[in-house]
């Protein structure tokens, strides 16, 4: 895993996750700003994997293998969902629920990153 | 749903007063649902597959509370009043887990060598183990509330 690649898509995430809480109590509609958010955030989270799968490729293995590639296809999906389950809601708490799926995919992006720290024998 | 304001326009207007869990702030607490049914399903399975005679004890209840979290997103997510009631008593068994195994946890501690989501209250995982399943019972009595003044 990239550390850089992990503090910038930590950065993206809780911005959204700031933009969400904030449409939230502007009694607002999620707009153009969440979906550029997601999209940005999606595409850093894609780029980490590809960089790990390559990484992995090289011999690198974590030593919770399987914990760290259910994170790993988690986290690549989360935005994704959390997206598709706030955009049919006509609400002010769509915002909150790209917010939920933002500081999700931050957690678990540095419990990726410790995973990937310890390696087995 | 873009809209022409980056932040998005102003919500519409309510239609009625319609007695849905997964609506409003339901949405959110489905979301919340969901990403814990997913954390402890994902532990739950590998703790299970891989390492289960370590402590059977800890890994059957992280089991458990995935199954549970598994329940209460599915239920809060459909409604209804069959969706309330598999909400009502995933989120009961969700509260007396987090505080007998929160409360057995810290009494005794050498039971509990691997955390389940539920040790220390759910300390892990910011104590949002032990918020959630209260939310979810105020929101299931207020949802049924709605639902009954509807008749």
């Amino acid at each position: 895993m990239s550390t850089p690649l992990v503090v910038a898509a930590t950065v993206v995430a809780v911005a959204l996750a700031v933009l969400g809480g904030l449409s939230t109590a502007l009694r607002r509609r999620i707009g153009t700003a969440h979906l550029a958010g997601v999209g940005l955030l999606e595409l850093l989270l894609v780029a980490q994997a590809v960089v790990t799968v390559v990484a992995m490729a090289g011999g690198h293995r974590p030593a919770e293998l399987a914990t760290f590639l259910a994170y790993l296809v988690s986290v690549v999906l989360l935005p994704v969902a959390g997206l598709l389950w706030a955009r049919t809601e006509p609400t002010r708490w769509a915002g909150t629920v790209v917010g939920v799926a933002g500081l999700a995919v931050a957690v678990m992006l540095w419990r990726l990153l410790d995973l990937w720290e310890v390696t087995g024998a | 749903m873009p809209d022409q304001d980056a932040l998005g326009g102003p919500p519409p207007e309510p239609t009625s007063a319609t007695a849905d869990t997964a609506r409003g702030p339901g949405r959110v607490l489905v979301a919340v649902y969901g990403v814990f049914a997913l954390a402890a399903g994902a532990r739950a399975a590998v703790q299970l597959a891989v390492q289960f005679d370590e402590a059977p004890l800890a890994y059957l209840l992280s089991a458990l509370a995935a199954v549970v979290y598994v329940a209460a997103t599915i239920g809060l997510a459909r409604g209804g009043r069959g969706g309330r009631r598999t909400a009502l008593v995933a989120c009961a068994v969700e509260l007396a887990g987090v505080l007998v195994v929160g409360t057995l946890s810290l009494a005794d501690p050498a039971a509990f060598p691997d955390d389940t989501v539920w040790s220390g209250y759910g300390q892990g995982y910011g104590f949002i183990p032990l918020a959630l399943p209260v939310l979810g019972l105020l929101w299931l009595r207020h949802q049924s509330e709605v639902a009954d003044r509807r008749g």
